[in-house]
This record gives C-alpha cells, structure tokens and sequence, in this order.
C-alpha cells in the first residue's frame, strides 16, 4: 500500500487532520525502540487507499530529541509516497522552516493550511496561489476542526501520488555553492547513496553528529573540501 | 567552521522572500489575549496571581468536593457495618467490611475532591493559563539561579507522573531530558492529593487550601534545587535555550474539559479496580492476621502489619512519626492512594479521631511532606526505567528522594519545635 505521512510543528491540527483522513480506520503502537506513541490509519480516496502515518509535531530535523529522530529517520528511510506537511497559517513563518527542511530530505510533499481562520482573525491575508508558486509545491487550505478543505487535501494527496517530483528550493548563492561543493564530494565518493545528497551535505555543513557518525567524517574533512 | 547559523539564516532569508510575496498582514491591534498577557505576565503580578489561582482550585476542590465525600464515606459505612453484621464467616465479614468498603472504600472518599482538581485545571489548561503558569514560575527559578526549565512540561501533568515522564520526550538535549525525568516524581500527582485532604482537613480547618497548594509549590521547587543539583553534579552542561509556545487565551469549552476530566476518573476508577483493590487486600491481610492474635483486627498492635511497622518506626520515630505512619507510608510504594486507605484499615471506621491522636499540625506537615517525595510509587519506577534506560539512574532517583524526604520531614518537625 502507498505511504503517506503527516508532518507538521506540535499544536497545527495535526491530528485533527489525521482524524479527518482516516477516521476509525486507526491503530496505535510504538515507534520502534522508544516509548513515542505512533499512529497510523487508512485513508481512501477514489480507487486507492493509503496508509496514512502521523509522526511527531516537531520544529526542525536536527534529531537532537527522541521526536525529530523519529520523524527524520521515517522519512529518510521509509520514502513515503506523499508528506503532508501541516503548516499553521496563522503563523506562517515558523512552520515554513519545516518545510524547507522537508524538501532538502527531497519529500514529495504536500502543504496542508490549516487554521486559515484563525490566520485570518489575527490580520493575515494568505494568496494561497502565490504561495503555491514560489514554493512550487500545492497548498490546500483548510479549517480542520470544521472538516473544511479535507477533500480537497485527499485529492491533492491523491494526485501528488501519480506525479511524484522533485523538487527544490535555492537558497542565496554563496551557501548554494558551499552546499554543492560538499554534494559533489558525497556523490564522487558515493557516501551514503540511500541518502538525498543534498540532504546529506547541509546536515555536514550544520555538523550532524548523527550523519558524521554514519559517514565517518568528520568537521575536519569537511573543512579541507571546502577551502 | 561551523554552517549552522548560515544555513539557518539562508532558509528564513527564503521564508521571508516567499512570505512576503504571498501573505499580507493588516495591522491589527492588540487582541484580548495579548491583553491578558501582559497581566499574567508581569514581572510582579505573575507569581502572586499563580499563587491565587492554583489556590483557588483546591480551595475549590475542596469545598465542592466536601459534601460529595462525607456522602460517600458515610455510605461505605453503613456499607461495612451491614458486611460485619450479616455475614456469618467472621474472616469474610472482616474481608469485606474492613478491607474492601473500610480500606478501599476510604480511598474512594477522596475520589470527589480529585475530580475537582481535574475539573479546575482542566479549566486553566483549557483556557491556555497553565503554559504561562510554567514560564513564570520558570523565570522566578532562574533569577534565584535555580533551573527550572526542567519542569516546565511537568506543571501540565500534575495528574500522574507517569505520562508526565514520558511527555519529556519532547525536550531537547539528552541532559535536559535526563534531568527532567530525575526531577519528575517531585511533581506532586493526584494520588498524593487524598493525604493532604485528609490532614489539611483534621489539623487546619479553614486554611485547606493554602497548606494543599503549599505541597505542589515545595514540589516545584524541591524539583527546581534537584535539577540545579544534578546538572551541577553529573553533566556540568550549559543550559541550551529554548523556546516556549503560548498559545493563545480562549474560553475554555465545558465539553472538553469535563471529558478530559472524565478520561482521567475513568483511569482512577479503573486503577482503584486493579491495583488499589489488590493493594488494600495485602494491607487488610497484613493488619487483621494472625487471625486469633489480633482478634480479628481488634488488636492491630499484634499484626503483621504492627511487626513491620515496628521495624521501621525506630527511622521515623525522630520525625514524630509512630508505626502506623510508617505501615501506610510503606504502602504507598504500591501506590500513593494507598497511605489513606492503610489509615482507614488501621483506625478501622474513626480515622479522623485516630489521625488527631497520633499526629499534631507539624508532624502532620511532615507527613504531607514526606508522602510528597519520599518514593516514587511501582508504576513511575516502571516508567523511570524505561526512560532513563539504566537501573543505576532509578536507583539514584529512589534514593534521593529518600534522603530529601528525610530532610525536610526534619526540618519541618525542628521549625515547629523552634516555634
């Protein structure tokens, strides 16, 4: 079955969400290894149906907490088909950084608005086609505690399913070209090939114990490649 | 060489470019929740309307609670004194009237008064008080050089530790998420509630509310002390910032607090099924056996429980505490509702006027005090292992809260000899 995995800050509606996709098709168990409760459903749209999986609301991927190690090694291991991203509209910024981060792990991702009411109460006036464009990815607004935009969110899951892409977003040049110099050296020497290199060389960069234990590099190769 | 602010700094360098060409933001003034903050908030007001209002919730849970309670203790009565009268096996009449409806059935007294506390702070969670609550009491910890960061996800689960520990999951750091667990059991959970009504309500009529709320606050920061401890001693590890989410003020919603409320009785029912049940019958046996010594429990002085109490009176005998205390404190490793059912067995039907004779207002505090912090009780054992991975941490866990309950139990009884 295809995979599908929600992703999101804590407080969004992520789980609302989840409720919304799967109904009482759930189950709960534990991640592997850890106490982390882990949900997982069914969801059906049209033809198919997908496993839906809620990982842990987190702010970032750094997996310095039990948390974004889960969610991290879910997606870079698992590749679930789709990511639906839950992004809190109402605070727009925060949660992008998520998504970013998202795309660097090259996630065939999805954005789901919610709580564009709330958004909208606080003064904010989302473009949501705007924001589809320069993220080049889809947006479907919702309010998912009154179940609004949750078909919508089905079908976009649905469609992303059949054109998986890749996409990704520059960041300004002088990081850009520091990035691509570690990316070249992972690709050339062919260090972790599971792994999206991209992915692999902002995390050296950021200096990942994790991924510097699982290449066996260290700040000081990483140095020399650069200068 | 270090990238991490670059990269950070690349990424909302492009948030801020895309947001900008996609989402505009009316400027709005000030809304009501923001209004409230600056109130709850303020540098001098926060701690004293923290203060107020946890005060206000056992203030309330008690008094509401009061009626719901001698109904409930009167009915277990007339419920044991028809158990010992009409059944014939004097063993099974002493069973049900004195184990089930005289033990367990005086833990159940205090079922009213837990609702209630879950109610309220059902209500201040609800309304999106109690994360405000911990970043004061953080920023008041931190200025007298105490940590108290470490707790910030505990104020939200004074239910019970154990998915209080497991909620640490979401802090950063292994340190911090070890000190955190450390430090968890001093957060004073529901179960412990029964005893501070119990002797709050014998020895200071009137001021309930104050003493109760004076045990959570001597929780936090005991727990505050322990973290500043434990991180000076074991990580000599920076304290890494962090960030914390208001969210913003609602109204609460009656149906959402009274079914979280109901899901926690619904746990406490189901635990007073089980374990609690289980725990008053080994208590009972313990208090009534040998059968002809005790004659039938009339001569508690010659039981079971009486020659294991004496064992461990001669520890607690400086605190002003005699055998029967420790008995019930003993009990309580089981489970912390026990020490009021282990009254209940062992002042058999008159705990008030038992309690009055045995105790006076300062060993009462010390009591409350000590059954605050002296053990973690089997389940959060459970959890502090499977968290903190390695016996060795549960062990240092068991055993501090052994010497600090020692400690302040004592300083306790010298102050109010002192005075």
């Amino acid at each position: 079955m295809r995979k599908v995995a929600l992703a999101g800050n804590p407080n969004v509606g992520k789980s609302v969400i989840f409720n919304a996709l799967t109904g009482a098709k759930q189950k709960v168990g534990n991640w592997p290894g850890v106490t982390v409760e882990k949900k997982e459903g069914v969801c059906r749209y049209m033809d198919v149906e997908f496993q839906v999986v809620d990982l842990p609301g987190i702010y970032s991927f750094t997996a310095s907490t039990i948390d974004e190690k889960i969610a991290r090694d879910y997606i870079i291991n698992e590749k679930p088909d789709v990511v639906v991203n839950v992004v809190d509209a109402s605070n727009i910024e925060r949660n992008l950084y998520l998504t970013l981060q998202l795309l660097e792990m090259e996630a065939n991702v999805v954005i789901c608005l919610n709580k564009m009411d709330l958004a909208e109460t606080k003064g904010y006036k989302i473009n949501v086609k705007n924001l589809s464009k320069e993220l080049k990815l889809p947006i479907v607004p919702t309010i998912a505690i009154k179940n609004i935009g949750i078909d919508e969110l089905k079908r976009a899951v649905y469609f992303a399913m059949k054109s998986k892409s890749k996409i990704y977003l520059k960041y300004n040049d002088k990081i850009e070209k520091i990035i691509y110099t570690i990316q070249e050296k992972i690709i050339k020497q062919n260090i972790l090939p599971d792994y999206p290199s991209r992915f692999v060389a902002i995390k050296l960069l950021e200096g990942d114990e994790e991924i510097f234990k699982l290449t066996n590099l260290s700040r000081e190769v990483i140095e020399r490649w650069i200068s | 060489m270090d990238f991490l602010d670059e990269i950070v700094g690349a990424r909302y360098e492009l948030i801020d470019k895309i947001v900008s060409k996609s989402v505009e933001k009316k400027l709005k003034q000030k809304t009501v929740s923001d209004l409230i903050d600056t109130v709850v908030l303020d540098k001098y007001l926060g701690i004293p309307i923290f203060l107020t209002l946890m005060w206000a919730v056992f203030r309330f849970a008690f008094d509401v609670s009061q009626c719901f309670s001698d109904a409930i203790a009167s009915l277990f009565s007339i419920a044991s004194n028809w158990a010992k009268l009409n059944i014939p096996c004097k063993v099974l009449a002493s069973l049900v009237g004195d184990g089930v409806f005289g033990g367990l059935g005086f833990i159940l007294v205090y079922l009213p008064p837990i609702i209630f506390v879950f109610v309220a702070l059902g209500i201040l969670e609800d309304t999106g008080y109690l994360p405000r609550a911990a970043f004061v009491m953080d920023r008041a910890m931190t200025k007298i050089g105490l940590h108290g960061k470490s707790f910030i996800p505990m104020l939200l689960g004074f239910g019970c530790n154990v998915p209080a520990i497991l909620a640490t999951r979401t802090i950063k750091g292994d340190v911090d998420r070890k000190i955190s667990i450390i430090i968890n059991p001093l957060m004073s959970c529901s179960a412990r509630l029964p005893v501070y009504v119990l002797f709050a309500g014998v020895f200071f009529a009137g001021y309930e509310g104050a003493v109760i709320v004076s045990m959570y606050i001597l929780g936090i920061v005991l727990a505050a002390i322990m973290a500043t401890i434990v991180r000076r001693a074991f990580f000599s590890e920076e304290l890494s910032p962090f960030l914390m989410e208001m969210p913003d003020f609602s109204m609460p919603s009656m149906r959402s607090v009274l079914s979280g409320a109901w899901l926690r009785t619904q746990i406490f029912l189901k635990k007073a099924a089980t374990i609690l049940f289980a725990g008053a019958m080994v208590m009972w046996y313990l208090t009534h056996f040998p059968w002809s010594a005790t004659a039938g429990g009339k001569l508690i002085g010659n039981s079971y429980a009486a020659l294991i109490g004496h064992v461990v009176e001669p520890l607690i005998r400086p605190l002003g505490l005699n055998w029967k205390a420790g008995v019930a404190l003993l009990s309580g490793f089981m489970a912390k509702e026990l020490v009021v059912g282990t009254f209940g067995l062992l002042y058999s039907g008159n705990v008030c006027a038992g309690i009055r004779h045995d105790f006076n207002p300062v060993t009462a505090l010390a009591m409350m005090a000590i059954t605050l912090i002296y053990l973690p009780c089997l389940g959060t054992v459970g959890v502090l292992k499977s968290e903190l991975g390695e016996w060795k941490w549960v062990g240092f866990v068991v055993l501090y809260e052994l010497v600090l309950a020692y400690v302040v139990a004592g300083l306790i009884v010298c102050f109010g000899r002192v005075m």
